[in-house]
């Protein structure tokens, strides 16, 4: 194995950031803010289009467990810009119990389907961040976590 | 740590890339830096297209999905670090995680990207890992097994009893302090410019 080697590297965009004019980090983010708040009602019926493609899923039962997965990963990608905490947080839960599904070459529907509800739910209500939308989404974690513990279908 | 609302950044002449195959999030990204003043963007879907961009264009930052269809954004990272146009390999690179599936752990960490965002984020802290890639003083480390800024954010030396790699690493281990530590005034004596006596 060769020796590693250290290159001092000087960026562009460092001397470009620097430059007069621009303006303050507060003002960006302000105005990528409501550039954001314009995108957000297109984003919203996207989800659900999304949501209903796996609910599709979940009533024929046929899918493999990368398919939900890749779809899920979508919805945390699209939730995930818009900050949407708990519509991403249960995405992702859905995504990590689809990856150890997978990996462990098993496949839990009943599990899916609670999350795919739970998210439906969270979609309606418009990124609902109540006590109750929480405990909902803790639940589908501790889901998720046990996924494995139970023994797989015959 | 946030970035300090009053801090002035300039992005008017960046040219930045953003990757990502899927249209919605594509654009969304794209409306984002348009909020930062961003006036240059170039968009497309695929990390080959990308490749097209990073051999003809002048880029300043690349912002790029990590899970894509053929080549993911990890992938493109490698390839942009070892196989791309010499003087394009060390363009600065942000990648975006949604889900971090098992399998992929070890493939973010030694992509070489220089910071890595995960969903879900604000607008704010896209901003603030731009700020940082901006700063970032990070030497580019070159191995055979790594390509990218250096993963160690600060220098404390080598694990205990391995050699170091790094010129700068001390060549044995010190050890802890035996003697009790000096008091300011000794310290300042010792930098104190004395009279030479020849």
């Amino acid at each position: 194995m060769s020796d590693a080697q250290f290159v001092k590297v000087r960026y562009k965009l460092t001397e470009k950031v620097a430059q007069a004019g621009g303006m303050t980090a507060g003002m960006a983010g302000e105005r990528a803010g409501r550039e954001l708040k314009a995108q957000r009602e297109e984003a919203q019926r996207s989800l659900g289009t999304m949501l209903g493609a796996l609910e599709v899923m979940n009533r024929e039962r046929t899918a493999q467990p990368t398919a939900v997965y890749d779809a899920a990963t979508q919805m945390v990608d699209i939730a995930g810009l818009f900050d949407m905490k708990m519509f991403c947080d249960a995405a992702y839960s859905l995504s990590e119990l689809t990856d150890r599904l997978r990996n462990h070459g098993r496949q839990d529907w009943p599990s899916i389907g609670v999350h795919i509800n739970a998210l439906r739910l969270i979609w309606t209500k418009d990124e609902d961040a109540s006590e109750e939308v929480k405990a909902m989404v803790d639940g589908l974690w501790a889901l998720t976590d046990r996924a494995l513990e139970k023994p797989p279908a015959a | 740590m946030a970035l300090d609302p009053r801090i002035r950044i300039n992005l008017e002449r960046s040219a930045i890339l953003v990757v990502d195959d899927n249209p919605s999030a594509l654009e969304v990204q794209a409306s984002m830096l348009r909020g930062f003043g961003v006036r240059r963007q170039l968009k497309c879907g695929s990390a080959a297209e990308a490749q097209h961009y990073v051999a003809s264009q002048e880029l300043d930052l690349i912002i790029i999905d990590a899970a894509m269809p053929d080549m993911d954004g990890y992938d493109f990272v490698r390839w942009l670090r070892r196989e791309a146009p010499e003087d394009k390999r060390y363009t600065p690179v942000l990648i975006l995680t949604g889900h971090a599936a098992r399998g992929m752990v070890e493939k973010s960490r030694d992509c070489g990207a220089n910071f890595v965002i995960t969903r879900p984020f604000t607008p704010e802290v896209l901003l603030q890992r731009i700020f940082w890639v901006a700063k970032d003083e990070r030497q580019v480390v070159v191995a055979d097994s790594y390509v990218g800024p250096d993963r160690r954010f600060q220098n404390i030396g080598a694990p205990l009893g391995q050699k170091g790699r790094r010129k700068d690493d001390l060549s044995t281990h010190v050890g802890a302090a035996t003697d009790p530590n000096m008091d300011q005034m000794d310290i300042d004596m010792l930098l104190k410019p004395q009279r030479a006596s020849l």
